[in-house]
């Protein structure tokens, strides 16, 4: 029942279609999102500020987030959790795809990132027979091969950053456990203990973790994003009863207990325990958080956590870095809009497709 | 505890036989949700007096009136485990009641450490409830009732093991009790599930209402072919493993499952929506129900016991059978009925990633 990598990923890579204009400048803003084409297949797009696609690559099954390495301008596509495969491309179509097989024994989660030199791609991904979270370690230069994996020290790593100092990673411990053999089910949300866990590239080592209070075991800490003070924001999902409505927004500083940002009543009943994704605005100093089952996307100040606004986007939860204060937000209704604390603009209107998944990324 | 919830049972009888103007999950409270669990506690009551029973006169026909009660007990929990919201999953009610699924066995692990260290605080109801939800079940129950060395049950006095199990079946009397007590009329989940209000808990329209009956809906038709049915289906027949699934060893499986599937249909019919949706869309859950009742029979029709059934090629065809009409009648919930009771589903709202 686990997926294998097959050769429908292989021959779906020689789909490969490039779109993007000879000679696309390298200081233009793109971003990378996966998401279910009009005609059924799954795929992930480089698009421009404008909405258009600039690289289009069919992936074998849903997509879901991306490491990369923006210099080199190269990424890499994860398949949704149970991942079974990830794919290696050159942002501007130059280079041919490269597939990634999971390792025996493991599946990724989604996400992933690149070590500021490039050397190095690092994978959330689960070891599901003993039910603990990895970090898969691939050398990208021989062709990103699997030279080890260190613990996240906890269950169900989701979203991985890499700190400003370059050399710590920081991991959204989600703490729900599943199993491909058991599709997407959660087994284990009576004892659910998310955390965010630093660890250094290096050695492998943990070198902090934190944990929400106990009363706050079934919020899953799931996405992140580094501000301009170099503090992680967090975005969580609670797996508790829905009438309860904890907190879903949070900043940690290093050394420091983690902070909860409740926000008003009216932005919390809309992100409806759900926290889709998180961005960081251009400048550092505005967080976005997205509720796909919400609708609404709220914008938070990053120095002080008060609440500035919301916005409200139907199944939205794509968002990334767009300008100050903005963020380009993608829908499963195949929205692209610019928006701040303030107002938006429709980039592409909402239409039958494609759908938009969890996440869009800057280069 | 029956008796102290019976004129809620009485109420909820009056209620549902006045015409019917009442929303779905008034509906759903009243002529499913409440008697169901209702018998899942009277027979786990059952269950209990005759577990402690076979602990008092030990032998082989109180061993078999406990057994039988074990499966009948499954049966009632299968039927409210559509019911995976609200009360039934506050306080890990649910993982408490049926820890599955168990892909690392822990339920069994825990359960044969318990017996062999004979730790008699387990045997105290009070100290069991605050142990690893593992032990609290109806998984663990069935090893101390069916499992290896449950055949000593016939003769040991007062033996550990036994009054273990008298335990767990009264933890399960007891969970469900606060299960019903959690859907009775006067709670803050009954008044906002029955009649949604538009600043109330959890639930602030008609429309969240039914958006939360079906996902409870897809939740447990997922979870039966995911949990249940597929692990020890296997790639192919050489990769079955009737020990995957769940309540083997009292061969209580398909009685689970299709008592899952019968309570998903009554709580779709309970919903009512055959009256309430406009006549172009009225027959989705007469479909809905053709796939379910369709995937029972077939699951009715099994021979061997579970353990050996998913490799038996007869019968492992009608587990097949069944999966892939209970996949169909998924996919008519959350995509046709949702559509129609003008619920719009997500591409991202749905799964934690």
């Amino acid at each position: 029942m686990r997926k294998q990598i097959d050769r429908r990923t292989f021959l779906g890579l020689l789909g490969l279609a490039a779109v993007a204009p000879a000679g696309a400048g390298e200081d233009e803003a793109l971003w990378l999102g996966a998401r279910l084409a009009a005609g059924g297949g799954f795929e992930v797009a480089v698009i421009d500020a404008r909405g258009r696609d600039r690289l289009v690559l069919p992936l074998e099954a849903r997509g879901h987030s991306f490491a990369i390495d923006a210099p080199r301008r190269r990424a890499v596509a994860f398949a949704r959790a149970p991942g079974r495969f990830a794919v290696a491309f050159g942002i501007d179509g130059g280079t041919p795809p490269f597939a990634i097989a999971a390792a025996e024994g493991r599946h990724f989660f989604g996400h992933g990132v690149f070590t500021a030199d490039g050397r190095l791609m690092l994978a959330s991904e689960s070891d599901y027979e003993a039910g603990q979270g990895v970090t898969g370690v691939y050398d990208v230069a021989a062709g990103f091969r699997r030279i080890g994996e260190f613990s996240t020290g906890g269950i169900g790593p989701h979203e991985i950053v890499l700190m400003g100092d370059g050399r710590t990673l920081c991991i959204a411990n989600g703490g729900i456990l599943t199993h491909p053999d058991y599709e997407r089910l959660k087994l284990n949300l009576d004892a659910m203990k998310p955390s965010i866990a630093y660890i250094d590239v290096a050695s492998g080592e943990l070198v902090e973790q934190v944990f929400l209070a106990e009363a706050l075991h079934r919020l899953s800490i799931r996405h992140m994003a580094l501000d301009a003070a170099g503090d992680i924001w967090f975005g969580c999902q609670w797996e508790g009863e829905p009438g309860e409505r904890p907190p879903l927004v949070g900043r940690h500083r290093r050394g420091r207990e983690p902070e909860l940002f409740p926000g008003p009543a009216a932005t919390l009943r809309g992100l409806d325990n759900y926290v889709g994704a998180l961005a960081v605005d251009a400048s550092g100093g505005v967080v976005a958080t997205s509720s796909p089952r919400g609708g609404i996307i709220a914008f938070w100040d990053a120095a002080t956590g008060r609440h500035l606004g919301d916005r409200e986007l139907a199944d939205g939860c794509g968002v990334a870095p767009m300008g100050e204060g903005l963020v380009l937000a993608s829908s499963g209704r195949g929205a692209l809009a610019e928006l701040s604390a303030q107002g938006e603009r429709e980039i592409v209107a909402a239409r039958p497709a494609p759908s938009w998944d969890n996440h869009l990324r800057r280069v | 505890m029956a008796g102290l919830h019976f004129p809620v049972y009485a109420l909820a009888v009056l209620v549902s036989s006045t015409p019917a103007l009442a929303g779905s999950g008034a509906n759903v409270a009243d002529n499913f949700a409440r008697p169901a669990l209702q018998d899942f506690e009277s027979a786990a009551i059952k269950l209990t007096l005759a577990t402690q029973g076979l602990c008092a006169v030990p032998g082989a026909a109180t061993l078999a009136a406990a057994r039988s009660l074990f499966v009948e007990t499954a049966g009632a929990f299968g039927r409210v485990s559509v019911l995976r919201f609200g009360p039934l999953a506050a306080e890990n009610r649910f993982e408490k009641l049926f820890f599955w699924p168990d892909p690392r066995g822990i339920a069994l692990k825990q359960v044969q450490a318990a017996l062999a260290q004979k730790d008699e605080t387990l045997a105290d109801v009070a100290v069991l409830a605050g142990k690893s939800v593992a032990l609290q079940g109806l998984p663990a129950l069935e090893f101390a009732l069916f499992g290896s060395g449950s055949h000593e049950l016939v003769s040991a006095p007062a033996d550990f093991r036994c009054r273990f199990a008298a335990a767990v079946a009264a933890n399960i009397a007891f969970v469900a009790g606060e299960a019903v007590a959690g859907w009775r009329v006067d709670t803050p989940f009954a008044a906002s599930f029955t009649d949604p209000k538009p600043d109330g808990e959890p639930y602030r329209s008609a429309a969240e209402v039914d958006g939360e009956i079906v996902k409870a809906l897809a939740t447990v038709l997922q979870f039966i072919r995911a949990a249940e049915l597929q692990p020890p289906l296997g790639d192919d027949s050489a990769g079955a493993n009737g020990r995957l699934a769940p309540l083997w060893r009292s061969d209580a499986t398909f009685g689970l499952v299709t008592a899952q599937i019968a309570g998903a249909r009554d709580l779709l019919l309970a919903a009512g929506y055959a009256e309430t949706l406009p006549a172009d869309q009225n027959w989705l859950p007469g479909q809905v129900r053709f796939s379910l009742d369709a995937a029972r029979r077939g699951l009715e029709q099994i021979a061997s016991p579970a353990e050996k059934a998913f490799a038996d090629a007869d019968d492992r065809g009608r587990v097949e059978f069944a999966e892939v009409a209970l996949d169909g009648a998924g996919h008519d919930i959350s995509e046709k009925l949702s559509a129609a009771l003008g619920l719009t589903m997500g591409f991202n709202a749905l799964d934690g990633d």
